[in-house]
């Protein structure tokens, strides 16, 4: 039996914690192409001969040359500003890393990646069960590098912060998460009363 | 793991973002600032003179178009065909085949497994658990070499470790079965099912 080799699995675990950004990519595609489109009908009534659509692209070029004049410098700043906002959402998901929300288990056989959604919801259950009280009262938030586990005490009954630590803690060990993150334990001061 | 073109994506949202970034610079610049006025049009008015004058130096013979409007043509028909290329790019990658293995001593000839062995093997073994609510298993082609891909929805406060643990221990048996270790990759997730389903109180 032949052993994959570690970078391919290095590979395939960095590919799955960071997004494909896929979904932007069609929609900066679907744009492109559209406005592609446009011009090319433009373009080829023009090398025709036929008359024009909405504007024939040299009419277009030079309204894009006077541009100041024949539109209001209200609605001109207000497109500068919605194509700077655009273009900002696509570059900065080209250039920025683009981590997804997901750790990495240590796994014997196979890669281990998993949604911090469902490491946040086992901590909570057992912050649940270390402070006894009902799964309304917990809140745990699991990002990169902390855990933040929050709880909200029944009201008139002291909540033990020392074991619901050592109890979130003794699990994220187990774990063993990588990047490992540090733990918070929040106590709510407000009592929840009727629960 | 599939095989969506990640270094194409970045290079052209970032190309297309700054395309739009400066568009939309100067625009605004346009609106606001007269020295960006007088720039702009002492510029741009004259780039359109000779557009325009291009346009009636290549005239064609008969109706009035110019040759440039068919580059133009063929230059945006290139821009839409590329652009149809990198949407059909995503999310490839999807493979039938787990192990193809041609050995001299065994058995005579070529013996290929398929991918659906070991996804139907696995999914029948994790449908059974109640501490999960959904699993798909899908075999991908990871540059020229066939890996699975697990994908586990377990339920509210579900230790991801156990089901790691479990998981890794079937992937293992399939292992024996087939006779090849092929990657793995155990993906657990939360779902919409996970989300609204109860949470497992008993186990």
């Amino acid at each position: 039996m032949m052993e994959p080799p570690n970078d391919f699995m290095d590979r395939i675990v960095r590919r799955e914690t960071h997004s494909s950004r896929a979904v932007l990519a069609g929609i900066a595609a679907l744009i492109i192409s559209l406005l592609a489109i446009y011009a090319l009908l433009e373009a080829i009534l023009r090398a025709v001969g036929q008359p024009p659509w909405l504007v024939d692209p040299l009419s277009a070029a030079y309204a894009l040359a006077d541009l100041p004049a024949g539109i209001s410098p209200l609605l001109l700043g207000v497109l500068g500003v919605v194509l700077l906002m655009v273009g900002l959402i696509f570059f900065l998901n080209g250039v920025l890393p683009g981590r997804r929300a997901r750790h990495t288990l240590p796994g014997g056989r196979a890669a281990v990646v998993v949604d911090d959604e469902v490491i946040a919801s086992a901590l909570a259950r057992r912050a649940r069960l270390a402070a006894g009280v009902i799964p309304e009262q917990v809140m745990v938030v699991v990002s990169r590098r902390e855990i933040v586990v929050n709880v909200r005490p029944t009201s008139g009954i002291r909540v033990d912060e020392a074991a619901v630590r050592a109890a979130v803690e003794q699990e994220i060990r187990t774990m063993a998460l990588t990047p490992e993150p540090a733990v918070r334990v929040n106590l709510s001061t407000a009592g929840v009363i009727g629960v | 793991m599939n095989g969506t073109p990640r270094g194409l994506n970045r290079v052209l949202l970032t190309l297309i973002g700054l395309l739009f970034l400066a568009a939309g610079a100067l625009a605004l610049a346009l609106a606001t600032a007269p020295a960006a006025v007088r720039w702009w049009q002492g510029w741009a008015r004259p780039a359109a003179d000779q557009l325009s004058g291009l346009a009636a130096r290549t005239r064609l013979p008969g109706n009035g178009g110019s040759w440039i409007w068919i580059i133009v043509s063929v230059l945006l028909v290139l821009v839409v065909v590329g652009m149809v290329a990198w949407v059909a790019n995503q999310g490839k990658g999807r493979a039938n085949i787990l192990a193809d293995e041609y050995d001299e001593d065994a058995a005579p000839g070529s013996v290929a497994i398929s991918g659906a062995v070991a996804e139907q093997a696995l999914k029948d073994a994790l449908a059974e658990r109640t501490d999960l609510v959904g699993a798909t298993v899908t075999t991908y082609d990871v540059h020229g070499q066939p890996g699975l891909k697990v994908r586990v929805l377990p339920r509210q406060g579900v230790s991801p470790r156990e089901v790691a643990e479990d998981v890794s221990a079937l992937v293992e048996a399939l292992d024996v079965v087939v006779g090849v270790r092929t990657p793995v990759l155990i993906s657990i997730g939360a779902g919409a099912r996970s989300r609204f389903t109860r949470a497992e109180r008993v186990r």
